[in-house]
């Protein structure tokens, strides 16, 4: 099958022929119809965070199941079906409370290092990304990675559902859990700042400020729920969200990966307010907070893939959609073929997208 | 009356005669019992944090109510009292959204800037102090910066209540809402650490393991409550609880007032843990936080005097105290009078001491 494999930083992907395993016992074999270019995978292209090379990159994908495995149960070919990164074993301390995103026993849902890997080149393996590797015509996973939905939903704004909009709707819903009558900033609005403002919408936050240093990006904010934006390009973020407060917000959210933005989002608090980072941080670079801020009880914390429970939010997500609640349909800005990937990536960098998905036939 | 009084960074506390006015409206005028010498007066005594001079210091009292304002219907003279720097306005978001230690209102509390002042001196303003003043033979304070308790509890007791044994205890029920069954640390066994090791306790958790560089107070800290005890003198406290956890605490507790402490303490949290700064970090020092560790959903966040709700709060921490679960007995190490405050100072410098109260008669 085709993929576009990463063969390291800094290199455009190629898009080659790998060979994909049958899938063993608790394995699931999917068809890919649609698979998100989603910015983490931008920070392994750009070396900000390592993987080994060769891989197949992608982590926001839905498909079709074409086989299963002896031992599953949960899907049948037919299926359609929802990837998730957060695939979880089901019973470490994590998972049993709660946390499946934060499973401490990944290893149950992989293959083992003298296994056959699942997915190799020539008889080499080749490393899968996020225990998905989503930019492929097929994806074996471990059924613990898939959720099922409806077949009425469209498979590549459902693919969105597989990070971008999880991340973001879930760093409201779960992670920070906002409540109704608060006020919200979310610095940044690509896709996952997109589904965060959503999120802020859902809940009922009554002010939400959409920050971004580029108008047509903060145009789609205010289309999509944002009361209020902040041009970060030609003022200072915190100033402004100060005063159109009266003192700072409840909330706020860094949806980019950027240390500044990071720092930015936690001094936009008022007393007793909550800083979440969505974003991935480059890898050495440190949030700094002065020491005395903390005497005012606010809190800076991190989310990861939105606290997320997907078998249980993603359907959840999916009738925000279909209420009309969640609009999904604006957020895809392209949709393109696997080619066009590296153009994906390059259009994301320079502020054009909220996202590209690639569509396969 | 007698005073302590402040004139500057790096000097000494001197015993002056200081006037106190008649109490206004909800003003109050009480005899102080005794006096904790806690170590945020002496943040302002080094130069660490500003505070204007010259001004009474003294934030940790208790005493019996003499003289009540016209307005006052909450105490009369003979009631027994703790005073709380928390003093509240009642009406504002935050008082009204269950945070009144984050009062955004005390001006309300105060007196304004062009009446006669609360403290005097040959008839120049002295700074009241935190709103309290304690190092005086009388307060004169606000009728909401008081908590009337029962007349059987020792005001020498009492006294540390009102300030590190409810932002100790505070910080473990109210801050991170300690779990049963949790694992916690706690850097800095002094007063309000062991406050915190106290309320891990009454909260349930399993494992309170106590840093220190001083075995005197690793002691105290384990009769106190703490199953373990670090040395930080002799090594990483972070690898050693890591080691004693395998992995991390899901709590920890800063309660010195040190940026490396306050790092340490974050990185000893194991994914999804709560760090939660209780220490005063002097004034232009930055706690780094490492981006990527954002990733794991951990959490740092600030305290302020235990997130009390104090006219709830202290009352049930005495319950706590004739009960035997909160041991308030052994945390005063040395009494004495008002003249010893700056031997008091040296003594927790020196970490000879948990606190010092300072005994009126």
């Amino acid at each position: 099958m085709k993929a576009a494999v990463f063969h390291g930083p800094k290199l455009p992907l190629t898009i080659e022929d790998v060979e994909l395993d049958k899938p063993q016992d608790r394995e699931v074999l999917v068809k890919t119809v649609a698979s998100g270019v989603c910015h983490s995978d931008l920070h392994f292209v750009d070396g900000l965070y390592p993987f080994p090379a060769p891989a197949v990159l992608g982590h926001e994908a839905a498909g079709i199941i074409e086989e299963v495995g002896k031992q599953v149960s949960y899907v049948k070919p037919g299926d359609h079906v929802i990837c998730c990164l957060s695939v979880f074993c089901g019973y470490c301390e994590r998972c049993m409370s709660g946390h499946p995103n934060r499973c401490s026993n990944k290893a149950a849902t992989q293959r083992s290092p003298q296994d056959k890997p699942r997915i190799s080149q020539k008889g080499k393996a080749v490393n899968q990304f996020a225990d998905l590797s989503g930019y492929a015509e097929k994806m074996l996973l471990h059924e613990n990675a898939v959720v099922k939905i409806r077949d009425d939903v469209p498979l590549d704004r459902a693919a969105l559902i597989g990070c971008g909009v999880t991340t973001g709707v879930g760093a409201v819903l779960n992670t920070a859990k906002i409540e109704p009558g608060s006020t919200v900033a979310v610095f940044g609005a690509g896709g996952v700042g997109l589904a965060a403002i959503h999120g802020a919408r859902i809940a009922g936050a009554r002010k939400i400020i959409a920050v971004d240093m580029f108008e047509g990006k903060l145009a789609m904010a205010r289309r999509l729920g944002a009361t209020d934006t902040v041009d970060a390009s030609s003022s200072d973020p915190v100033g402004e969200i100060t005063q159109m407060t009266g003192g700072g917000v409840d909330y706020s959210f860094e949806a980019i990966g950027l240390k500044k933005v990071a720092e930015q989002a936690f001094n936009a608090l008022k007393p007793g307010g909550t800083a979440t980072v969505i974003g991935m941080i480059p890898v050495g670079e440190k949030v700094e907070i002065d020491g005395y801020m903390f005497l005012t009880e606010r809190k800076l914390q991190g989310s990861n893939m939105g606290s997320n429970r997907f078998r249980i939010d993603m359907p959840r997500y999916i009738d925000f959609y279909l209420q009309g609640r969640l609009n999904l349909d604006d957020m895809i800005s392209r949709r393109g073929k696997l080619e066009d990937v590296n153009e994906a990536f390059r259009a994301m960098k320079a502020g054009e997208v909220a996202r590209t998905v690639l569509m396969f036939n | 009356m007698k005073a302590a009084v402040f004139h500057g960074p790096g000097q000494p506390l001197t015993i002056e005669q200081v006037e106190i006015d008649e109490p206004q409206a909800r003003e109050v005028v009480v005899r102080t019992v005794a006096s904790g010498v806690c170590h945020s007066d002496l943040h302002f005594v080094d130069g660490l944090y500003m505070w204007p001079t010259p001004a009474i210091l003294g934030h940790e009292a208790a005493g019996v109510v003499e003289k009540v304002g016209s307005q006052v219907s909450y105490l009369k003279p003979g009631d027994h009292v703790i005073a709380c720097l928390s003093v509240f306005c009642g009406y504002c978001e935050e008082c009204m959204s269950g945070h009144p230690n984050l009062c955004s209102n005390k001006a309300a509390t105060q007196r304004a800037a062009g009446d006669k002042p609360r403290l005097s001196q040959k008839g120049q303003m002295v700074y009241q102090f935190a709103d309290l003043s304690g190092y005086a033979e009388r307060m004169l304070l606000h009728e909401n910066a008081l908590v009337k308790i029962s007349p059987d509890v020792p005001l020498d007791r009492a006294a540390l209540i009102g300030c590190g044994v409810m932002t100790g205890v505070g910080a473990a029920l109210h801050t991170a809402k300690v779990a049963p069954g949790s694992t916690v640390a706690v850097f800095g066994a002094g007063g309000v650490g062991l406050a915190i090791i106290q309320g891990a306790r009454i909260a349930g958790a399993r494992m309170i393991i106590a840093v220190d560089k001083f075995p005197a107070k690793l002691e105290l800290a384990k009769k106190l409550g703490a199953t373990h005890a670090v040395d930080a003198s002799k090594g990483d406290p972070v690898e050693e609880i890591r080691k004693l956890t395998g992995g991390g605490v899901d709590y920890s507790f800063e309660a010195i007032g040190l940026k490396v402490a306050a790092e340490q303490a974050y990185q000893s949290i194991a994914a999804g843990g709560i760090a939660t700064i209780v220490g005063m970090i002097p004034l232009g020092q930055k706690v780094e936080v490492a981006g990527y560790s954002l990733l794991s959903e951990k959490r740092i966040q600030g305290c302020f005097m235990g997130s009390n709700r104090f006219r709830i709060d202290m009352p049930r921490i005495i319950e706590f105290y004739q009960q035997g679960r909160l041991d308030l007995d052994d945390m005063i190490t040395r009494r004495g009078k008002l003249e010893d405050v700056n031997e008091a100072f040296r003594a927790m410098k020196a970490g000879e001491v948990a606190r010092t109260v300072l005994m009126f008669d």
